[in-house]
């Protein structure tokens, strides 16, 4: 009996010695991230102007030189602690560099790089100037999806899922979506880093709640902003190949160079898939919005409404993800058709 | 008989404890309400946000459970004599509210973590209100966060903005 006690002994240690052992590595990972969180925070260098410029700083008061020199006078609001002043700063790094381009340290951007498939996205993509898109003279500028804008009015209905949507949730639309990637938990520290970060873009620039501004969300074009010449595709891929193919390239897979993603990819593998809003198939006045008020980079507002809206049926015609929600079949067909359709096109062109 | 003297020491510990919780100094009936929000909803320019819609619902069921908590989020408040004394307005004004709701999300060294407002609502169901856990997600958190943006947005609050004198 002993001896049959001491052989099934013997049969579960590898498990056992198996399942301590992989205890004891997560728990040696979670100690060293945790351990990160807790060091001085490394900036991109557009996070490193963009809180400069606003004042970040631990203390009992904050001010904002913002509103200080716009509005000559700033309430003292409350000042921020050494912790919050990480949560903010690694929350400008994520907008800035979601990937981790930029970073110095393996950990730097573990947790957000995960929730994205691609290697193309970043938040600063579609939410410019870190979240907080400002011209020279400092005005912030129309449908230009402002983060402290979207915090400020947060918890709005949501006509997509019908649901009143808080800033969390909203952030995890992005990720599953924008991103194609997946949905953080509502309390994983990606989201809440995030959110400290947009609040203090709020603070900053002395935003109140719930009230609207203009630079809060796209603004979209509809069909009655345009001639009524109807969303031509042939028309879009002209206008795109003389708009935006120079940096989004003439397939729309974007521009890497030295494996630095400089313009990302509107199509393909690395793009937003076809649940997402910037999608045509899903909304055809997102994306066109966005380009109106917010492309070609230098050039905004060089559009008309109908050629926003030819470009954007245009890129709703290339090949892109599914979505989670689509099933697999749904997928497979986009997995085949962005592996074949750029191929096709180059031996069209060639002919 | 031991098991009968048993079932009746328990039914008799469970009345004790409910007879000698403290009486509800006040409390408010459904109608009391009605009309509480009616004034409520002028004075804040409710209708700003639409006559009906999810949003106000939302803030009607925020105003309700504020200042009813214990008929309104009747599932994360304990039913013992005393659980009409246990609403959120009786610890607090809905200005508080709006106050600590633009000061919130902030690290708290007692804790040691980063708390939300959603957080703080929770631990108040938990703690003050000696209760259960609602999740985040819940309408007895959502809408005393939504009903808070309210009372935030007609004091024309900014984040992080700190009352002219502490509160009590």
């Amino acid at each position: 009996m002993s001896n049959l006690v001491s052989f099934r002994s013997l049969k579960l240690l590898p498990i056992l010695i198996l399942l301590g052992g992989g205890y004891m590595l997560a728990d040696a990972k979670h100690e060293e991230r945790d351990a990160f969180r807790k060091k001085a925070v490394d900036l991109t260098v557009g996070c490193q102007s963009k809180l400069s410029r606003y004042g970040l700083a631990v203390g009992d008061r904050y001010i904002s030189p913002y509103q200080r020199d716009r509005e000559g006078v700033a309430q003292p609001r409350r000042g921020y602690s050494a912790e919050d002043v990480r949560a903010i700063e690694r929350g400008c790094n994520i907008v800035d560099d979601l990937l981790g381009q930029d970073a110095t340290h393996h950990l730097a951007r573990w947790n957000a790089s995960r929730y994205v498939r691609g290697s193309h996205t970043s938040c600063d993509n579609c939410h410019q100037g870190i979240g907080d898109k400002q011209n020279a003279m400092g005005d912030r500028l129309e449908g230009s999806i402002s983060l402290a804008a979207s915090w400020v009015n947060g918890d709005t209905y949501d006509r997509v899922t019908g649901l009143l949507l808080p800033y969390e949730m909203r952030q995890m639309q992005c990720f599953i979506n924008s991103s194609n990637g997946y949905k953080p938990n509502i309390n994983d520290d990606l989201l809440r880093d995030i959110t400290a970060y947009s609040r203090f873009l709020g603070a900053a620039i002395g935003l109140k709640i719930q009230e609207r501004y203009l630079e809060q969300g796209v603004s979209e074009v509809t069909i009655t902003d345009t001639n009524r010449a109807g969303d031509d595709h042939i028309r879009g891929a002209a206008l795109y190949a003389e708009r935006c193919s120079v940096c989004h390239g003439a397939s729309g897979k974007g521009m890497v160079l030295n494996g630095r993603v400089l313009f990302p990819a509107v199509a393909g593998q690395n793009s937003f898939n076809r649940q997402s809003q910037n999608y045509y198939g899903t909304s055809d006045t997102i994306l066109a919005g966005f380009i109106c008020k917010n492309m070609p980079l230098g050039q905004e507002g060089s559009l008309a409404p109908q050629d926003c809206r030819d470009i954007a049926r245009f890129i709703g015609t290339l090949p892109r993800p599914a979505g989670d929600k689509a099933g697999p079949l749904a997928a497979l067909w986009q997995q085949a058709m962005m592996r074949t359709v750029p191929i096709l096109l180059q031996l069209v062109d060639a002919n | 008989m031991n098991k009968v003297f048993k079932i009746l020491l328990i039914i008799g510990l469970i009345g004790v404890a409910h007879v000698t919780s403290p009486e509800a100094p006040f409390g408010q009936n459904d109608s009391e309400l009605s009309e509480n929000w009616a004034n409520f909803s002028e004075a804040f320019g409710v209708s700003e946000y639409g006559v009906d819609g999810y949003f106000v619902r939302a803030v009607r069921n925020g105003h309700a459970i504020f200042h009813n908590t214990a008929n309104h989020a009747w599932r994360f408040t304990r039913r013992t004599r005393s659980h009409r004394i246990n609403a959120c307005a009786s610890c607090h004004t809905p200005t508080a509210l709006a106050y600590a709701f633009v000061n919130s999300d902030r690290f708290d060294r007692r804790l040691n973590k980063r708390v939300s407002f959603e957080e703080r609502i929770m631990r108040c169901y938990v703690m003050h209100l000696d209760g259960f856990v609602p999740t985040i997600y819940d309408p007895a958190v959502r809408d005393l966060r939504i009903f808070a943006r309210v009372v935030a947005h007609r004091n024309q609050l900014t984040e992080g903005q700190l009352p002219a004198e502490p509160f009590q």
